[in-house]
């Protein structure tokens, strides 16, 4: 192992052990989060043969004016960059640490923290209630299996845009964007993922957890409409509990 | 009988009579032919244990106590995936290699050359951060697709000629669950099964050809479900058992078996008072439905992170002059369970560890005697072995030419201080610190491998070693037991004797499980090289030389020299 590696090694240990104690997760304002992790940098990856004060270059690359995304930045913290010692964070530090090392990194490159990357906004009883619910592991079959909000949940509807308006809507609403597909003489209820020259990705909504295919455009035959409809994957929600859920919805749609 | 089947028993007959003589150790041990052939692999290494018996065991034998030492290198792969090192154990089907590495990465290789066919580079969720270190232990193959279990639990089904993806469903939503896959998929007829943890830990199967969910078994049962009770209040709903290692399945009952995680908080008990079913169990789930046959829970009310999550291998033998369907399990704690497979008795326990205090014993039928329970209260006290297991992940291998099983074990215990979650804290939390030590009398903790008779428990040799031994046996008709070691050398036993036969520094870090198989004519050992895990850097703590331990992900495939095999 190099002296570098070492030192790496040494330090995810040592992080690992000490600093989930030092920090509480906690929400913080994306000013609070810049902040940190400022902080987190200077005590962290500026050291010994890393990436220097402000991100200026040390042993390892500059990191500070190079125009990268933040999609990039997020992949290379959390994920790391195999076979060189930069290491995967996102296994090593708490997710908090993670996002504000992330926040200043963007910084460093000029992105500016989005209203999105900041504290969810005050919700009321029922909504906080309704966000719960909206994520909760003890319902097998719950919304964000499907729906993500707020940077949680899995996407595999476009975002959430129109919140109906009480349990009655939310069961009947209407959804055009389901289609008919038929692959191999299988008919099924559709969501079209992705459609590009060689392949179409669309979710097989027949059963649950939907599953996403790949099919050649000549294997697939898709139609417009289909008998599937929002109630069937409403799951052992009670209407008080889909109330809740609506309201959440309206609270952080606004 | 007609001279047709005459004919053909005589030659199926012939055929085993060159791999399987009847022991020499052993008195009138009776493993029969369709068993054998049912647990040996041949040319191929189909499933996750070699066959879904589970017994890392193969029929070739053109590698034997005679020519071993003449093994060589016949190629090498090298994954570029150098997190966590290589803890996978290779498919091998029709003479296509299937081997994923930690970040969910599967590799098709040529088996004969180490020819890279397709390469599979999973692509986590944007913003996923796993809540534990990535792995990923294998892939099953079936239907003429590769099924990989990834870390961000997605099941994908990619088509094993072209590595093009089929399809892929969410299993759980990982941004809420908190839980993640690493057991390798299990193949079983149409289905594909797969584990995971979480809050609520789960066995979930999936229709090869649709991708269609067919049942889930919690591994925490919901309110108002028998086992629910076990739990108290509302401490089961983060009560986790988390099944993070893969099972094995009988097509002749139909039960599919799986070993399940421990109860969390892992040492605080107080807040879960009751037996925490199904934590520490083996399950028996029907593989058509997921129902519950039975259970055997081999920990009541964990409180030493002694989970069931260890391979269960499964057996025919002569118990007390009948012949029974055992399936032979050993826990972390340090015993093995010898269980009915059809009923669930358990017919038989033994300590395989050197060190253990945890309980005084375990009774034949299965009761902990004298537990020596981790108490929130109570000065902590040097527990025996430690919370990493008598023996890790890494799997034994049965051989029905010696009729014994080939265990790893490694002696260490910890200090095991127990605190209640933090307010605020998620309760799924370990509740609790615990600091590695060798065992009373020991200036370092220490390791060994032994083989025993499976059912009687009887130890028939010993092979030790100075570290810890953290990758898996593999069994040979040649009469071979093969496994790595930390240092690097990847090596072979004699089945009989326990002896040394032979040796090969393959440069990093063993903690991979080695497999065998045919190609053109030609047998193959492949074992995975590259230290890494969780328990392997925990070494760390107890050895400075751990640091000479080579990470790495590199796939070492050994064949005689063609002039000599």
């Amino acid at each position: 192992m190099t002296k570098q590696e070492t030192t790496m090694r040494a330090f995810a240990i040592a992080t690992l052990l000490f600093v989930p104690i030092a920090i509480r997760a906690q929400a913080l304002t994306p000013e609070q989060t810049l902040k940190h992790g400022a902080d987190m940098f200077a005590q962290t990856c500026t050291q010994s043969y890393c990436h220097g004060s402000y991100g200026a270059a040390g042993g390892a690359p500059r990191l500070a004016n190079r125009g990268f995304t933040g999609d990039y930045i997020e992949k290379v913290v959390t994920y790391g960059i195999p076979g060189t010692p930069m290491a995967a964070w996102g296994q090593v530090l708490p997710l908090a640490e993670v996002r504000a090392i992330i926040a200043y990194v963007g910084s460093l490159n000029g992105i500016v923290p989005s209203a999105n990357s900041g504290p969810p906004p005050v919700l009321s009883g029922e909504a906080a209630r309704g966000r719960d619910l909206f994520f909760d592991p003890m319902h097998l079959q719950r919304c964000s299996n499907c729906h993500r909000v707020n940077e949680k949940g899995l996407p595999v509807t476009p975002a959430i845009s129109n919140v109906p308006g009480n349990t009655a809507a939310l069961r009947s609403m209407a959804t055009p964007r389901v289609s008919t597909a038929t692959i191999d003489g299988q008919t099924m209820p559709a969501l079209l993922a992705s459609r590009i020259p060689k392949e179409i990705k669309l979710y097989d909504l027949t059963s649950f957890p939907p599953v996403l295919r790949t099919v050649p455009p000549s294997g697939v035959k898709l139609t417009d409409g289909s008998s599937w409809n929002h109630a069937t994957v409403l799951g052992d929600y009670s209407d008080a509990e889909l109330e809740s859920i609506l309201e959440y919805l309206r609270a952080v749609k606004k | 009988m007609k001279r047709r089947t005459w004919v053909q028993f005589l030659v199926v007959a012939a055929i085993f009579s060159l791999y399987f003589q009847p022991s020499h150790a052993q008195g009138p041990t009776v493993i029969s032919q369709s068993q054998i052939q049912q647990g040996s692999t041949g040319a191929d290494w189909p499933s996750y244990g070699g066959t879904t018996l589970a017994w890392r065991y193969s029929a070739l034998d053109q590698v034997n106590t005679a020519n071993v030492k003449k093994l060589l290198p016949a190629w090498i792969f090298q994954t570029g995936d150098y997190q966590e090192g290589l803890q996978s154990t290779p498919v091998v089907v029709d003479g296509m290699m299937y081997v994923s590495s930690a970040r969910s990465y599967v590799f098709a290789l040529d088996a004969a050359t180490g020819q890279l066919i397709w390469q599979y580079k999973h692509q986590p969720l944007s913003g996923y951060s796993p809540p534990t270190r990535v792995k990923s232990y294998g892939v099953a193959v079936a239907d003429g697709k590769v099924f990989i279990a990834t870390y961000d639990d997605f099941l994908i089904a990619l088509d094993r000629k072209t590595g093009q993806e089929i399809w892929r469903v969410a299993v759980e939503d990982p941004f809420t669950c908190r839980c993640n896959m690493s057991a390798a998929a299990l193949a079983v007829k149409d289905k594909v099964i797969v584990s995971g943890s979480g809050l609520r830990g789960f066995v979930a199967a999936f229709n090869m050809k649709t991708g269609h969910m067919e049942w889930r078994f919690l591994t925490v049962p919901g309110k108002g479900e028998p086992g629910n009770e076990t739990w108290a209040g509302d401490s089961w709903k983060t009560g986790a058992v988390n099944n993070w290692f893969s099972g094995s399945f009988d097509p002749e009952l139909n039960l599919v078996y799986w070993g399940t995680g421990n109860a969390r908080p892992d040492f605080f008990g107080a807040t879960r008072a009751g037996a925490n079913l199904y934590g520490s169990c083996i399950v028996a789930l029907d593989a058509d439905t997921g129902k519950l046959r039975w259970y055997v829970q081999e920990v009541p009310h964990d409180t030493w992170d002694f989970d069931s999550n260890w391979e269960s291998v499964l057996m025919d033998r002569e118990f007390n002059g009948r012949m029974r369907k055992l399936l032979v399990h050993i826990n972390k704690g340090g015993f093995t369970w010898v269980i009915d497979r059809v009923t669930g008795e358990v017919l038989n326990t033994y300590p395989n560890n050197d060190y253990i205090n945890w309980v005084k014993g375990v009774s034949p039928k299965g009761e902990l005697i004298g537990r020596h329970d981790v108490l929130e209260n109570e000065p902590p006290y040097l527990v025996c072995p430690s919370n990493l297991g008598g023996k890790s992940w890494n799997q034994i291998t049965y051989s029905p030419r010696t009729t014994w099983i080939y265990i790893p074990m490694y002696e260490m215990c910890n200090d095991i201080v127990v605190r209640p979650p933090l307010e605020g804290q998620p309760n799924y939390a370990g509740g609790g610190i615990w600091v590695m030590k060798p065992p009373p009398g020991h200036d370092n903790p220490y390791s060994h491998i032994d083989a025993f008779d499976p059912v009687t428990g009887k130890r028939q040799w010993r092979y030790e070693y100075k570290y810890t031994l953290l990758a898996s046996m593999l069994g040979t008709a040649g009469d071979l037991i093969f496994t790595g070691d930390p240092e690097g050398n990847f090596f072979a036993l004699d089945a009989r004797s326990g002896q040394k036969l032979w040796s090969f520094q393959t440069g990093a870090g063993n903690r991979g499980s080695s497999i065998t198989y045919m190609a053109g004519g030609r047998q193959y050992i492949a074992t995975p090289t590259g230290w890494g895990s969780v328990s392997a850097d925990i070494m760390s703590v107890l050895w400075t030389e751990s640091e000479k331990w080579r990470m790495g992900s590199a796939l070492v495939v050994f064949a005689l020299p063609e002039e000599s095999k």
